[in-house]
């Protein structure tokens, strides 16, 4: 906003300086630096699962089982024998993988979308949108039994059905932020210079609609995992023996009156990281207004 | 002033959500039954599912029921005989009534059973029946014939399939008969509620022994850990497929008792034998013994059900008591897969449902399978998907369950071993064996006795050496009641009777 | 007036014939014989071939939909389900009054306790109580809903007995059920209401009724709530809209029947008219609640009244 009617290059320079503002504020915000802290200790502990867990997440012991949280088994062992510490770690690795590439996938195509319908406008748009509209209102777990009856299940898979129902929410987004600077002064100079519509998306109208892609996106990683966590309820999650959190909160609640901890320990990663993303995303969305720059 | 009304609002909610319910004043003529699933239809020839033979077989009757023994009995019927290889005569019994009053004549059986032969959802019960040979010399006398004999025919007719329902009921209602169903049971339908429960109350008009208390609740709930809390909190009296965990604390809750029984269904690992490399009886055989299917089935499912020794479940007629479950050797079953010619073992699949125990299963056969150097991947699919991919051959190992739905074995081995019945008709193996087929359609209409009884044990010994299955276990329906509950006996169909069910 | 809300009722026509047309490709996409799953396994391969040219699947794509449109538009017939073969709009009315109670139950307790916790924690903005609150508002969306109805369940009706562990008819069923799904909206609320508040708060006006000496909680309540309630009536129509097509996961843990569990089971047994009438149904369901939504806007505030032509 601050930078409408800037030249590209001084855009450009107002945007680091803008990101370092952004960061100032977020880091004043103690709430959201906690979310941060949550973040990294889990990317952390999703990149060296193979160093930090005990076991090997699919290690069985059938002699074993539901056995209570012990110096062997910090978090017990499953139905299966297998150390549920060992399953949370490595569980990390698929649930931030599910999240983050769910968001990441309905991200691109919303965007794309909502780029398209937002620049081009007119026919165009009108029909884009009504499709985005028609797409959001079916339900998001018929889309994604659907989805995984047709493509079988498997990681990617599970991805796309958990990340379909959220491509409107990105296409109007973008679409928004299309049109509020597609006109501007800039644009019309990039377009003088002879910038191809390519060129224009990408240099002057991507970095625009960051700010809430990131908020929005960031929020969506939480609901993408916890979506995850539905379908594995319904019977649609993750293959066996891969340990996804949803997966091992769904496949224990019938045990949950007897062995508790079978449930407690995947239902608090799951709780952890929501938290954090959640308060992360709050975080970010107050240092990225604008409007409440001032407010302290 | 909005203030105000604020808090008053939320006075008003507040004092709304503590007023004590309604609780329903439990003088005991109600029995109150929790059940996984709501019945789909209770029209008898819409369907043959479980969950709405549980309904039907209160409100409607049989011209035949099977006793204690497991013999095919008169029930609607005074008498009947075989009058040829394929003629079937009924003498009814006179003055039962239907629940609209009317009484039942020999039309309204002509009327039901020509009904059923031309429904496609119990066809393979009911679909043997000639239509147009019926015969009705009486009020109460009905006589028909097979299109080719049968000799499990009788026993089909204790099903749904069989119930006779009242022809001027059907013919009223139309379309919406299966919303309004008629019969001659002991219970009459008062409402359903869709996926929440059923309603019915006794018939006083019933021609045999009233049912001890005024009122039957059938309750859906799907998750066994809220049926568990429901017959613990005495919500309801009777609660179906108690889950290992609840079990063990049913048996030891002393309000609770729990009632069981093996019921016909067979839980296999099948192997698509039209696929390379389960078109070599070694392979299927190595698999065999590289499972430990004792492990495999304790560890799913914790001391529910009976491991499976072959194709037909203990209490099927002419099911081989000798038979033991399968060898577990390694040794042999890498010597097998070495035959083979998979030294080092191969990849492959195994699909199963969402069901948990399966899944479970699958999970352990993945890790056994590793011993023998089979790398598995698991393939959770969706039903209607996994359906339709099994009836197009593109599996390579699955996991499923059978069901003979009669006391007579024909129907736990034609459909899923004949080879006509490849894909889509239950033979998900693609299993084709000339000497299979020639027993399957020698057996099913041979007359009872040790002919018949020898060809079914042959047959069984034969399926269990061409390995087109392995075996893992017949189910067993673990039923948990309130201790007064007597009277409640669980059946091997998996749907029960509970008119006589009766508390002390 | 009327025009406009005739006008965005007459919106609904491509609205509708975009739903039908994708549930249909949808479903056609989707491998599975309704025939097959309605007679199950045993059943006869010739039998489940007739059922399916009964049920018309044997005719092409295109004609089964010009069917189905022209039905809908003709006779405003959306067909019968497979399965009970009873009328779609019955199936669906059947499912309405839970799943009507639960959204609504579930909405009083997310505003009971959203609304307020977005409120305090604008007045204290930045404080530790506005940290602790809207941790405390995330909490209910953290935790997986058939996790978090279950911990109620274990507690509320097994340990201290207090409440039934199922059913939706009386009100007492519906307390925890409604905590469940409530405590989902609970920080989209709250989030809402603290911004909202933020942004008015700051306003002019304000400041000048305080420095008339209003009492602080009647400045709140009375003039600041007021004005930031719109965004807050908009969350709360999409969240309304968003559960008038039903929870499945809170519906399958308190064994309630309602839209959710309809859809997912007509789903899985393949029965597209349910299916279809379903979403057809929760389409315009969320049409029709948006459309309130942007009415209550003019009721609470005249302004933009004038703006319907």
């Amino acid at each position: 906003m601050n930078d409408a009617n800037a030249k590209p290059a001084a855009a450009r320079r107002g945007r680091k300086g803008r990101v370092l503002e952004v960061w100032r504020r977020l880091k004043r915000n103690r709430l959201a630096m906690a979310g941060l802290a949550i973040l990294a200790v889990l990317f952390l502990t999703a990149l060296l699962a193979d160093l930090v867990a005990p076991f090997p997440s699919d290690k069985q012991d059938l002699e074993n089982t539901f056995s209570f949280p012990s110096r062997a088994h910090l978090f017990g062992t499953d139905e299966f024998g297998r150390d549920i510490l060992s399953r949370v770690i490595h569980g990390s690795r698929i649930s931030l993988s599910v999240g983050f590439l769910a968001v990441g996938f309905s991200v691109v195509i919303g965007g794309a979308i909502g780029a398209v319908a937002g620049f081009y406008g007119k026919r165009i748009d009108n029909v884009l949108m009504r499709f985005m509209d028609v797409l959001m209102s079916i339900p998001q777990i018929l889309l994604a039994i659907s989805i995984v009856a047709a493509l079988g299940p498997g990681l990617w898979n599970l991805m796309i059905a958990v990340g379909i129902s959220s491509i409107p929410g990105y296409a109007r987004i973008v679409r928004a932020s299309v049109l509020s600077i597609k006109d501007r002064e800039y644009i019309e100079a990039a377009r003088a210079a002879g910038s191809g519509d390519a060129r224009i998306i990408f240099r002057h109208i991507v970095p625009n609609c960051l700010a809430p892609i990131i908020v929005q996106s960031t929020l969506g990683v939480a609901t993408a995992i916890l979506t995850a966590a539905g379908l594995s309820f319904i019977g649609l999650g993750i293959q066996p023996p891969t340990p996804e959190w949803g997966a091992m909160l769904s496949g224990g609640r019938g045990y949950i009156r007897d062995y508790w901890y079978m449930t407690l320990f995947p239902g608090l990663a799951i709780v952890f990281t929501i938290l954090g993303l959640n308060v992360l995303g709050d975080g970010l969305r107050d240092a990225l207004d604008p409007r409440l720059k001032s407010s302290r | 002033m909005r203030v105000r009304m604020l808090r008053a609002m939320a006075l008003a909610a507040a004092a709304l959500l503590f007023v004590p319910g309604a609780q329903a004043a439990k003088a005991k003529d109600v029995l109150s039954v929790a059940t996984a699933y709501d019945a789909r239809s209770l029209d008898p020839v819409a369907t043959n599912d479980v969950a709405s033979s549980n309904v039907m077989c209160e409100i409607y009757e049989n011209l035949v029921q099977l006793n204690d023994k497991g013999e095919v009995v008169p029930m609607l019927a005074e008498s009947f005989k075989q009058l040829d290889a394929t003629t079937y005569e009924f003498k009814l019994r006179k003055g039962i009534k239907f629940h609209n009053g009317e009484e039942m004549k020999a039309s309204d059986v002509k009327f039901s059973l020509v009904r059923a032969a031309k429904a496609p959802a119990v066809s393979h019960i009911a679909g043997d029946i000639d239509v147009d040979s019926f015969k009705t010399p009486d009020a109460y006398t009905v006589s028909f014939k097979l299109k080719n004999p049968a000799t499990g025919f009788l026993g089909g007719l204790v099903l749904s399939a069989g119930n006779i329902v009242s022809e001027k009921a059907v013919t009223a209602a139309g379309e919406s008969y299966a919303m309004n169903p008629v019969g001659t049971g002991p219970f009459k339908f008062v409402s359903w509620a869709k996926g929440n429960m059923i309603e019915l109350e006794r018939f006083e008009g019933y021609h045999g022994a009233k049912p001890k208390f005024r009122k039957m609740v059938l309750k859906v709930i799907p998750e066994p850990t809220n049926r568990m809390i429901e017959l613990e909190s005495g919500g309801v009296d009777i609660a179906y497929e108690l889950s290992a965990n609840d079990l063990k604390r049913a048996l030891s809750d002393p309000d609770l008792q729990v009632l069981r029984v093996i019921d016909n269904s067979t839980a296999y690992l099948g192997f698509n034998t039209q696929k390379k490399p389960f078109d070599d009886v070694r392979v299927r055989q190595a698999i065999s013994y590289a499972l430990n299917t004792k492990t495999i089935v304790e560890t799913a499912w914790r001391g529910i059900g009976k491991l499976a020794a072959g194709p037909i479940a203990p209490n099927v007629n002419y099911s081989d008591p000798s038979l033991k479950p399968h060898e577990y050797n390694v040794a042999k079953a890498k010597a097998l897969l070495a035959e083979a010619g998979f030294p080092s073992g191969f990849k492959t699949t195994i699909w199963t449902n969402e069901k948990k125990e399966r899944v479970d299963m699958a999970t352990i056969m993945q890790s056994q399978l590793k011993e023998v150097g089979i790398e598995v991947e698991i393939k959770v699919m969706e039903w209607g998907a996994y359906l339709t991919g099994m009836n197009a051959g593109e599996h390579n190992m699955y996991i499923v369950g059978w069901t003979c739905q009669s006391p007579d074995p024909d129907l736990a081995v034609y459909a899923p071993f004949h080879s006509s019945k490849k894909g889509a008709g239950g033979n998900y193996a693609f299993f084709s064996n000339p000497k299979v087929d020639e027993l399957i359609m020698k057996a099913r209409t041979m007359k009872d006795g040790p002919e018949r009884k020898k060809a079914y044990f042959d047959l069984q010994k034969l399926i269990i050496a061409e390995a087109p299955w392995v075996f893992l276990m017949n189910g067993e329906q673990v039923v948990g009641a309130r201790k007064g509950v007597r009277g409640f006996k669980p059946s091997v169909f998996g749907f029960h009777y509970k008119a006589n069910t009766y508390f002390e | 007036m009327i025009k406009y809300v005739f006008r965005r009722v007459l919106l609904l026509i491509p609205v509708i014939l975009g739903v039908t047309f994708i549930v249909f490709t949808m479903l056609a996409l989707t491998p599975g014989d309704p025939a097959r799953l309605v007679l199950g396994e045993s059943a006869t391969d010739e039998a489940v071939a007739g059922l399916r040219s009964q049920m018309g699947l044997d005719r092409p794509f295109l004609t089964r939909y010009a069917d189905y449109l022209g039905d809908l538009v003709l006779r405003g017939d959306i067909g019968k389900s497979y399965v009970t073969k009873r009328p779609v709009a019955k199936e669906i009315l059947s499912c309405l009054p839970s799943t009507l109670k639960l959204a609504l139950s579930s909405m009083l307790v997310a505003m009971a306790i959203g609304i307020p916790i977005g409120i305090v924690s604008a007045v204290k903005q930045y404080s530790l109580f506005d940290s602790a609150t809207m941790v405390f508002a995330l909490v209910g969306i953290s935790m997986p809903v058939f996790w978090f109805g279950l911990l109620l369940i274990l507690l509320f009706a097994v340990r201290l007995r207090w409440l039934p562990a199922s059913g939706y008819s009386s009100l007492r069923q519906m307390i925890l059920p409604a905590i469940a799904l409530g405590a989902q909206s609970v920080s989209v609320l709250a989030r809402m209401t603290r911004s909202s508040m933020l942004e008015v708060v700051r306003q002019d006006y304000i400041a000048t009724i305080r420095a008339k000496g209003q009492r602080e909680l009647v400045v709140i309540l009375d003039h600041g709530l007021r004005n930031a309630l719109i965004p807050i009536i908009t969350v709360l129509g999409l969240q309304f809209g968003g559960l008038l097509g039903g929870a499945v996961l809170t519906e399958s843990i308190f064994s309630i029947p309602g839209v959710g569990r309809l859809l997912v089971d007509s789903i899985k047994m393949r029965d597209y008219p349910v299916v279809q009438g379903g979403v057809l149904f929760i389409a315009i369901a969320f049409s029709l609640v948006n459309l309130a939504v942007d009415l209550l806007y003019a009721y609470v505030d005249p302004r933009i009244k004038s703006q319907y032509k």
